[in-house]
């Protein structure tokens, strides 16, 4: 008679036992990390911009606003915001307390968001002094986590690349200023926008749990 | 009596397992010279400022750029010549950081430089990162093999980067000049970055 023997609380058949022990001997590789410190780095730092809402939004206007205010803003700005963001990532490399981060770049969704409602057309120049602002002070949320990063290099390329690609993004979003209905769209974007700039903004200040 | 049906399906089981073979050991005889190759393409600290360097050299025009192809591999051997007489320069890791964000800030500007200053910008580029990809050699390391492997890979990455920003730039529009300029502005913010933290982190 033939005897079943029992694997992991199962009675099975001793041929078919047989080949699944066959199988656990051939164990694969095991992975303690998932990727190599680049890719991690390199994925944390993309993912940063990102996953922040209030990050994501102000980053989309940029790239609406300068189209909104066309040639040569359109890509002045893009160009300006990472090295300025640059500059606020060095304080926050060097551990500089800047106070009411959180605020101001929930403030930079609220007035980037308001500008492109209202279309607002200021000289190049006074363009550039307010996205420059907001530049430094997200550049700063973003080189806090920097010097802990595991490769900060990585992390440093995967949020300028993701900060760059939004701002395309809205560059992308503006083309559609050419159309009647695509210009209202885009000011309907720009109140979004600052709605969900106010609401970061409440939630910073401790109004919204 | 086992049956014979059982043996045939572990005989097959055994048969279906795949596993991987290894037809050339790499890192026999030219091993170091594969090594050398792929160092430089496992981290950005080296594509970051050759791209921009590649990217520079399209600024300025094939004419000039075509001098960059003898003097960035010239440096890259150099470079890794030198470490062999002198291995500790420490100051080399904040330098080549810095260089990304020059090489950078330069190609967000689209500045002409001379030609006498984009020669040396492509030999202190490949000397620097010549030294810092020898620093990887080991004791059982094949030191030329591995220094000629680098250099070679970073002759092809620099020819093949300036020809595609050449063609790039000969494209319709005028596009092409400002997306390559962002580019290099997100290099150079990536650069001033870096070199904070190479220089800022001990003081955290």
């Amino acid at each position: 008679m033939r005897k079943d023997i029992v694997i992991a609380g199962v009675r099975r058949s001793p041929t078919l036992a047989g080949m699944l022990l066959f199988y656990l001997a051939f164990g694969q590789s095991a992975f303690a990390h998932s990727g190599s410190a680049t890719a991690i780095g390199l994925e944390s730092g993309f993912m940063h911009p990102i996953t922040g809402l209030d990050h994501l939004v102000a980053m989309v206007a940029v790239g609406l606003w300068g189209a909104q205010l066309g040639n040569p803003a359109i890509w002045t700005l893009p160009i300006t915001f990472p090295l300025v963001m640059a500059l606020g990532g060095l304080l926050g490399v060097a551990g500089v307390d800047v106070p009411l981060t959180e605020q101001i770049v929930a403030l930079s969704g609220i007035s980037l968001g308001v500008l492109i409602a209202l279309r607002v057309r200021p000289p190049l120049w006074v363009a550039a002094l307010i996205v420059g602002i907001f530049a430094i002070f997200h550049g700063y949320a973003h080189g806090r986590e920097l010097p802990q990063a595991a490769d900060p290099l990585s992390y440093g390329v995967g949020f300028v690349v993701a900060t760059g690609l939004l701002h395309l993004c809205g560059i992308v979003l503006g083309l559609f200023i050419r159309w009647p209905l695509g210009e209202r769209a885009i000011r309907a974007c720009g109140a979004g926008i600052g709605c969900i700039g106010a609401y970061f903004f409440l939630a910073a200040l401790g109004a919204i749990p | 009596m086992r049956a014979p049906g059982s043996y045939m399906v572990s005989a097959l089981v055994l048969l279906g397992t795949p596993s991987v073979a290894h037809a050339h050991l790499v890192n026999t005889r030219l091993g170091g010279f594969y090594d050398g190759m792929l160092h430089p393409l496992t981290g950005f600290e080296d594509a970051l400022p050759w791209l921009a360097l590649a990217i520079l050299a399209a600024f300025q025009g094939p004419q000039r750029a075509r001098w960059l192809l003898v003097t960035f591999p010239l440096g890259l051997l150099t470079g890794g010549g030198l470490w062999e007489l002198v291995p500790g320069l420490s100051f080399v890791p904040a330098l080549s950081v810095a260089l990304i964000a020059i090489v950078g800030l330069a190609v967000a500007t689209a500045i002409l430089l001379p030609l006498p200053i984009t020669l040396a910008l492509g030999a202190i580029v490949g000397l620097v990162h010549g030294y810092l990809n020898a620093q990887a050699m080991t004791e059982t390391t094949d030191h030329l093999l591995f220094i000629l492997g680098v250099t070679a890979v970073g002759y092809v990455t620099i020819t093949l980067t300036i020809a595609c920003a050449i063609v790039f730039l000969q494209g319709k529009g005028n596009w092409q000049a400002i997306a390559l300029r962002a580019s290099g502005s997100w290099i150079a913010a990536i650069g001033i970055m870096a070199l904070g933290l190479q220089l800022l982190a001990p003081a955290i």
